[in-house]
């Protein structure tokens, strides 16, 4: 379906002139996602490369600041945090999200109160998140205090506050909230799959759990790959859950790029380095976008192909 | 739809049956269960603290059934509760955060329905590239775009203003509703716009009388995700504006980040969910368009 | 006697000029509740009595996020007329040529008298006045509970490191926790730079103040890590971790902690906490082992932007002019702990014990020399360095598998590699 659709002598001025509307209408946005995408990330890259200290400035100084941001312990710790915390907290969505959708949609009672249940997490920022979470870890407060107050004195959930579990406060944290939305995603593409095929599943004698497996799930394998690509840029992103809920601690263990990132633009002055690591970022970002954007353009060829 | 379990057979083996349905629905209803009392315990836990005296939370501990019960908090929280000097509560920062939050959902979504109907149904010879573009901007990160954008409004004019925050929210929110609406119009049958055309309807009539008609469920989606992305958003909110302007999470970090006093759960409780109280509003009211617009083509 | 004529009558007739124009400021700061914002409440209140119209930026939670947003603003090409900055931050935005000059204000106040020594390099880093100190932090300062160490057995308040760890078995073989801590970036390297202090001054002042990286991997270095590890993996609790820094100190004044090493502001914690200095509490100055008065310095300070509007640039006189003043530095350190930055306010009147105690012992230190400024607190070496310090002992006192040599090479690998 192109424009010149309707093409031909006899066009009116109207359609004619209705022509560009396509083209005037999508330009501010174009404009602005380019200035926002392109020149923004372009400038980030050149100051990479330059000496900012305090202050973005423009003297090249070449790779200096990626060598001195892989130098230092604390970024590569963030850095591989970031690759353990991405795939515990997209994996774990994933699972909890598509067990969540496939219970409710066994016809259950009162479906749209466990939705909203499993959902309400999503509105919340992660700010609140962050901070109410760390009450029910904080070992003085939370859940501990409550369990040892029952009776069970040796009760230990100090998860948060020892070096080596933290990360899983925050994934644990991390799944709370957005499984939800990963649950929605599963649900509509359970609610999409052709009727008349798992019909013809059951007819032929197939379980539950085959007719899931073999038939259902296969077809909504697209959706499995739209909850992942949001989870992913979920992940990258992550700062203020950390923030509010480990403060990048005990000591530097759930430090994130995010997070460093920010500490060296901001409180560091070393506005250099900070957008070497923000590059880095986008180089984490881009391991995952780039085939998945080559294989968005394919689909959509093909799909305008037969569309 | 998949009605699993409902396996009705033959007699002799109704019983057994009956009974393997039986436990399946416990099983199912256990496990929904479970998830639901850990999705809602921190909920239910800040919502009782907030009723709760202090004195009484720091005695029996965060997690207790309240003995006692009061609406102090909240009205602190609102009104009285000292932030950054001035003792007003986070009444100001919430109606801030409404007049940000409002006209940037607004403007976001209807540029994504335009631009997305312009992405299905008038597509040109490089539209798919400039889509992906857009697209794009849904992963930049905001501390690196946080420099730049100051940059931007400084030469607009429009620093330490709500406006400039709302042009902000607006083009970083423009690809998520823009990929919601283009994915959600491209089930619209072509056949529909063509017809249109050839009784002489143009670009814009189209769009009035046949897409916007159908639109409620793709819009509600993103004015859902729009509202609670701005409205929680913390770093821009506070870098982009300037003393009473500031947005509701300012309020929120300054409560929680604790003072100089031991720290007062109860007032927190009660700001926690006052701030989380418009999305989640949202959320409850359009929770079920929320899923539904999901199904009807925003997830292809 | 001319001189100071002249003087009054400058400052008359800035204020005459101010009068007639309308002074606004706008000061961006992190103090954001409690008794800090009270305290700037107060400068508020000053500056509206002397004619002003007060508006302030308040940012909560990390120093970054106030940083951020003053970098923003001048991007976009509006400085702010006032910030709250420190240390070395001074130096550093007045090398890019924004901030103010406040020399005529300084000399017709005559500041440079009156403020103490060591802040003058910190205020006027080229030479030139650019900011305004509010008050003086004491960061050595250890606070005890008289009932604890009574019912150890522990006759008085240690003075050395070894009487330190003396008291502390006994404090510990008593059953109660011996340091009230909660581990931060931050609170960490308060406590480690007192241990460095006590120690081995020189060390201090090469490695903290020159940013000295072979004496970072000294064995001096290795040597005040060695009692760090001691105090964290014997005297602290486990509920370092995730235990709220703004009430740390009450186990003191409760008497489940023996001890707690930190700044001045503990006093306010401590006060609004109901507990009271001589009875809950006392203060004493931080262990040494070379046997004099020592101080480690800590300062607020407000920095001015050259700023193109009249009424902000005079706002910015009558701001300085006013955290200047006698009386609000009064006002504002009772409420916060610290003294005053100036060294002619008399502290007899409605201070604590311990704010007089820390004026003589400033005097005192700088006698005898040995007066320093903080690393931790940002008042000496640039914030990268400061940074990959603070990062290095953090993660040395999480880490109890961490050597104190190991811990000392990855602190100067650390500031290495910002260099």
């Amino acid at each position: 379906m192109t424009i010149a659709m309707v093409d031909g002598e006899g066009v009116s001025f109207r359609q004619r002139a209705g022509r560009w509307w396509p083209v005037v209408v999508l330009a501010p946005s174009l404009l602005a996602s380019f200035v926002y995408v392109v020149v923004f990330t372009l400038w980030t890259l050149y100051i990479s490369l330059s000496n900012s200290g305090l202050l973005p400035s423009y003297g090249f100084v070449g790779l200096e600041n990626y060598a001195s941001l892989w130098a230092n312990r604390r970024w590569n710790i963030a850095y591989n945090n970031l690759f353990f915390f991405s795939a515990f907290y997209i994996l774990g969505s994933m699972a909890v999200g598509l067990l969540l959708a496939i219970l409710i949609d066994q016809r259950v009672k009162g479906e749209a109160l466990w939705r909203t249940i499993f959902l309400y997490p999503l509105a919340v920022s992660f700010i609140v998140t962050g901070t109410v979470w760390s009450w029910l870890y904080n070992p003085a407060d939370g859940v501990q205090m409550l369990v040892r107050s029952l009776g069970w004195e040796s009760f230990s959930f100090a998860l948060a506050s020892d070096r080596n579990t933290a990360i899983y406060a925050v994934i644990i944290t991390g799944i709370w909230q957005s499984s939800g939305f990963a649950m929605a995603l599963f649900l509509a593409g359970l609610r999409s799959v052709d009727p008349d095929l798992v019909k013809a599943a059951q007819i032929d004698g197939a379980s539950a759990f085959r007719t899931y497996r073999k038939v259902i799930l296969p077809t909504i394998a697209p959706i499995f790959l739209a909850v992942a690509v949001v989870q992913i840029q979920f992940a990258i992103k992550t700062f203020d859950l950390v923030a509010a809920l480990t403060r990048g601690g005990p000591g530097v263990s759930t430090t994130f790029p995010a997070i460093y990132v920010y500490d060296l633009m901001f409180q560091r002055g070393q506005i250099g380095e900070g957008a070497a690591a923000a590059m880095m970022m986008l180089a984490a970002l881009a391991v995952v976008l780039v085939p998945y954007s080559f294989f968005v353009v394919w689909r959509r060829r093909r799909e305008s192909r037969h569309g | 739809m998949a009605d699993l379990s409902l396996a009705r057979v033959a007699d002799p083996e109704a019983a057994a049956a009956g009974r393997r349905f039986l436990a399946g629905r416990i099983a199912i209803y256990g496990i929904l269960g479970v998830f639901a009392l850990i999705y809602l315990a921190p909920l239910v836990v800040v919502v009782l603290n907030s009723f709760r005296e202090q004195p009484e939370i720091a005695r029996n501990g965060l997690i207790n059934l309240p003995r006692s019960f009061t609406l102090e908090a909240w009205s602190s929280a609102w009104g009285s509760y000292c932030i950054g000097g001035t003792c007003e509560g986070m009444k100001r920062n919430f109606l801030n955060s409404l007049a940000m939050t409002i006209p940037a959902t607004i403007i976001s979504t209807l540029l994504g329905a335009l631009n997305g109907y312009v992405l299905s149904k008038w597509r040109f010879r490089g539209s798919e590239a400039l889509f992906t573009l857009m697209l794009l901007g849904v992963f930049m990160p905001g501390q690196i775009a946080l420099m730049p954008w100051a940059f931007v409004l400084g030469k607009l004019g429009l620093t330490n203003s709500t406006y400039g925050l709302v042009l902000v929210h607006v083009i970083q929110g423009i690809s998520f509703t823009t990929l919601f609406c283009r994915n959600y119009y491209v089930s619209i049958p072509d056949d529909l716009i063509k017809a249109a055309r050839i009784d002489g309807a143009g670009f814009w009539r189209i769009f009035r009388k046949i897409v916007l008609p159908l639109s409620p469920p793709i819009l509600i989606v993103t004015v859902i995700w729009q509202f609670t992305g701005i409205w929680n958003e913390y770093l821009f909110g506070v870098v982009f504006t300037s003393g009473r302007e500031q947005p509701i999470t300012a309020a929120l970090v300054a409560l929680t980040a604790g003072g100089t006093t031991a720290r007062t759960y109860d007032v927190m409780s009660a700001a926690v969910l006052i701030g989380a109280l418009p999305p989640l509003l949202v959320y409850f009211f359009g929770g079920k368009y929320f899923v539904r617009g999901l199904t009807q083509g925003a997830i292809k | 006697m001319l001189k100071t004529a002249l003087a009054v009558t400058i400052t008359y007739a800035a204020l005459v000029g101010a009068a007639s124009a309308e002074p606004k400021t706008n000061i961006l700061h992190q103090w954001a509740t409690g008794s800090d914002a009270a305290a700037i409440a107060k400068l508020g209140e000053m500056f509206t009595a002397a004619g002003g119209t007060w508006e302030q930026t308040s940012i909560a939670g990390h120093t970054a996020n106030t940083l951020a947003k003053l970098r923003a603003d001048v991007v976009a090409g509006n400085a702010p007329p006032a910030v709250q900055l420190k240390g070395p931050e001074i130096a550093e935005w007045n090398e890019t040529g924004m901030t103010a000059n406040l020399d005529d204000l300084a000399a017709a106040e005559g500041w440079e008298k009156v403020v103490a020594p060591e802040l003058l390099p910190v205020m006027k880093p080229a030479g030139h006045w650019v900011a305004a100190p509010m008050n003086i932090h004491r960061i050595n300062w250890l606070w005890s509970s008289p009932k604890v160490l009574q019912e150890a057995g522990v006759a008085e308040v240690p003075k050395t490191w070894a009487e330190f760890n003396a008291a502390c078995d006994k404090v510990v073989a008593a059953g109660k926790i011996c340091i009230a801590h909660s581990t931060a970036d931050w609170t960490d390297s308060t406590v480690f730079e007192v241990v460095v202090y006590g120690q081995d001054i020189d060390l201090y002042k090469k490695a903290f103040v020159e940013g000295d990286v072979e004496a970072m991997r000294s064995e001096g270095m290795v040597k005040a890590l060695t009692q760090l590890r001691k105090m964290t993996s014997e005297y602290m609790d486990p509920g370092m971790v995730g235990r709220d820094w703004d009430t740390m100190s009450h186990l003191v004044g409760r008497g489940e902690a023996a001890f707690h090493i930190m700044g001045d502001w503990t006093i306010g914690l401590l006060t609004a906490g109901g507990f009271k200095e001589g009875t809950d509490y006392v203060c004493s100055q931080a262990p040494t082992d070379w046997g004099k008065p020592g101080f480690i310095l800590n300062s607020d300070s407000v920095v001015f932007f050259t700023q193109k509007d009249q009424d902000y640039i005079d706002g910015q006189q009558l701001l300085a002019k006013t955290i200047l003043s006698p009386e609000f530095q009064t006002v504002f350190n009772q409420a916060k702990g610290s003294i005053p930055a100036r060294l002619d306010v008399d502290l007899s009147q409605g201070f604590n014990p311990c704010q007089q105690l820390s004026q003589k012992d400033l005097q005192a230190s700088i006698e005898a020399g040995t007066l320093v400024r903080s690393m931790a607190h940002n008042m000496t070496i640039p914030q990268k360095y400061r940074g990959a310090i603070m990062d290095t002992v953090t993660e040395f006192v999480n880490t109890p598998s961490m050597s104190p040599e190991d811990g000392a090479n990855a602190m100067a690998d650390a500031v290495e590699a910002q260099m």
